[in-house]
């Protein structure tokens, strides 16, 4: 918006400088990279994804620990130096939701849930399986109970992913500025009936409800892998279609879809 | 939409400024100050800081030790009641980000959502460090572990105070170059707390060493950082509130007298 000969001499740098959305912009690359160092540091540093299983004995338990020793001090280590991009992708999904015709309650319920989650729904674990793994040689007893309170904390932190979810889907449905297609509404509300079904994790230490089950766990990946990749996608989409009004969206450009 | 509730909410009443509440919260900060350096001074396990490398008899011999005992109990009852005085001035910093030239709200939710991070962390540890001196005849292997929690948690989790100064920065940098809020070097200094920060997160790889919890670099260079981030930041924030007071009261005496 500015001069057209910035523009022309570095588009980079005009981008950086001048883009009107680099805000929203500089929110979304955030929060992807965010899930590809999760995805990372979850499933193949430190192996916690897939879980273990539940019903090991400790004598198992330690020697769990052993084998992942270092990808889980490292992992975990990385996870602590960056948890604080999660703000990023929650800020913009509050806009998301101060972009719609409904009251700013919604937004500010879903930020303050989700920068809430974090903590049970994450940090306490990385922790829990940092002093697992910091003393080997500790009572195997203990180092059970690390492990049970790491993968439960993790697992069974259901309510601010279920209430978040679902204020969300409320927004979407009753928004009258077309922010997100209703559909995906309704894929907040698969998301929010994942967290229903993991609640047995806390119960069942074997079978398909057990916190490394077919139910609990993979049925939850799962649904949780396509809702992820599908609001990264329309959140994407929401930035090019951002006019900075307070009326419906408009609709993408064919031209302008990239 | 401009920002948070600003195009939603009601002019502010006449003769009522919002700067005048927050100079009263600032004034918190050199209190707050004053009992942080207090309590950690008063606090046997920081002076120096305890080794990770101890036995568990050598740990459980720190908290039975009668002249430790109430040293523990009172440090960190002084922790529990003004750990959590660092919230106002965080958001006194989300008011600063808020007057910047940003087209959208993403950095003050994203500060919003750390502001309770980095204490609730903390209170973590705190809790944890408490319950090992509740019962210092407790089994040492248990008081080693509630030892192990207190002292990870408070060494590791650096995730929000690392994103604080991150997206402060930023903030900084993406404010309208021509009327800065907060000065550029600022967001350097933030940056540079930031890296210093880091290492701490890597606690776990170590017993001894500069990474150890009573290292040079996870325990000196981290609260250093942080001591210094608190002195900078409120001489900062300081200066901003009341050039921002001084701005403020000049339009609106001619508003009350017109």
């Amino acid at each position: 918006m500015n001069t057209l000969a910035t523009r022309t001499a570095s588009p980079l740098a005009w981008y950086a400088r001048q883009n009107p959305k680099r805000e929203l912009w500089l929110a979304w690359g955030t929060l992807v990279v965010f899930y590809i160092f999760f995805g990372v540091v979850f499933f193949v540093l430190t192996r916690t994804q897939p879980p273990p299983s539940p019903a090991w004995d400790s004598r198992k338990v330690v020697q769990w620990f052993q084998d992942n020793h270092s990808g889980i001090l490292i992992g975990f280590a990385i996870m602590f130096v960056i948890t604080g991009m999660t703000t990023m992708s929650n800020a913009l999904i509050a806009y998301s939701m101060r972009r719609m015709s409904v009251s700013p309650a919604f937004g500010y319920t879903y930020l303050i849930l989700y920068s809430l989650s974090a903590i049970p729904g994450m940090l306490l674990m990385c922790i829990a399986l940092t002093v697992g793994a910091l003393r080997p040689d500790r009572d195997p007893e203990l180092i059970t109970w690390t492990y049970d309170f790491a993968f439960l904390s993790f697992i069974g932190t259901m309510g601010v992913f279920l209430i978040g979810s679902l204020v969300w889907m409320l927004a979407i449905l009753i928004d009258k500025n077309r922010v997100f297609p209703k559909w995906f509404g309704y894929l907040n509300l698969c998301n929010a009936l994942t967290e229903i079904v993991v609640s047995p994790a806390w119960i069942f230490r074997r079978g398909v409800l057990a916190w490394n089950g077919q139910i609990a766990w993979w049925l939850n990946m799962v649904v949780f892998a396509i809702y992820t990749g599908v609001f990264i996608f329309l959140l994407r989409q929401l930035i090019q279609r951002e006019d900075f009004g307070t009326g419906p969206l408009p609709n993408l450009a064919p031209k302008a879809a990239r | 939409m401009s920002d948070i509730g600003e195009s939603d909410a009601p002019p502010p009443r006449a003769g009522l400024r919002r700067t005048d509440g927050e100079s009263l919260l600032f004034w918190t900060l050199p209190a707050a100050a004053i009992i942080w350096v207090s309590a950690f001074l008063l606090f046997p396990g920081f002076t120096p800081p305890l080794s990770p490398t101890l036995s568990a008899d050598q740990v459980a011999a720190f908290y039975r030790d009668p002249h430790n005992l109430p040293r523990i109990r009172y440090s960190m009852i002084l922790f529990n009641w003004f750990g959590v005085c660092l919230v106002p001035i965080l958001v006194l910093l989300v008011m600063q980000i808020r007057r910047m030239a940003h087209r959208t709200p993403i950095f003050s939710y994203c500060m919003l959502g750390c502001v309770a991070g980095g204490p609730t962390l903390f209170l973590i540890a705190n809790i944890c460090w408490l319950l090992a001196a509740f019962r210092p005849e407790r089994n040492p292997e248990l008081t080693q572990l509630y030892n192990d929690f207190a002292w990870i948690t408070f060494t590791s989790q650096v995730p929000f105070l690392i994103a604080q100064c991150v997206i402060l920065a930023a903030a900084i940098y993406f404010d309208n170059p021509t009327g800065l809020v907060l000065k550029r070097w600022v967001a350097h200094f933030n940056v540079l707390v930031a890296a210093a920060l880091v290492p701490a997160a890597f606690t776990g790889l170590a017993l001894s060493g500069p990474l150890a919890w009573n290292g040079t670099l996870s325990f000196w260079l981290k609260n250093i950082a942080i001591a210094v981030w608190i002195v900078v930041m409120g001489v900062v924030l300081g200066q901003a509130i009341y050039r921002e007071r001084d701005q403020r009261a000049l339009p609106e005496e001619q508003q009350v007298a017109g």
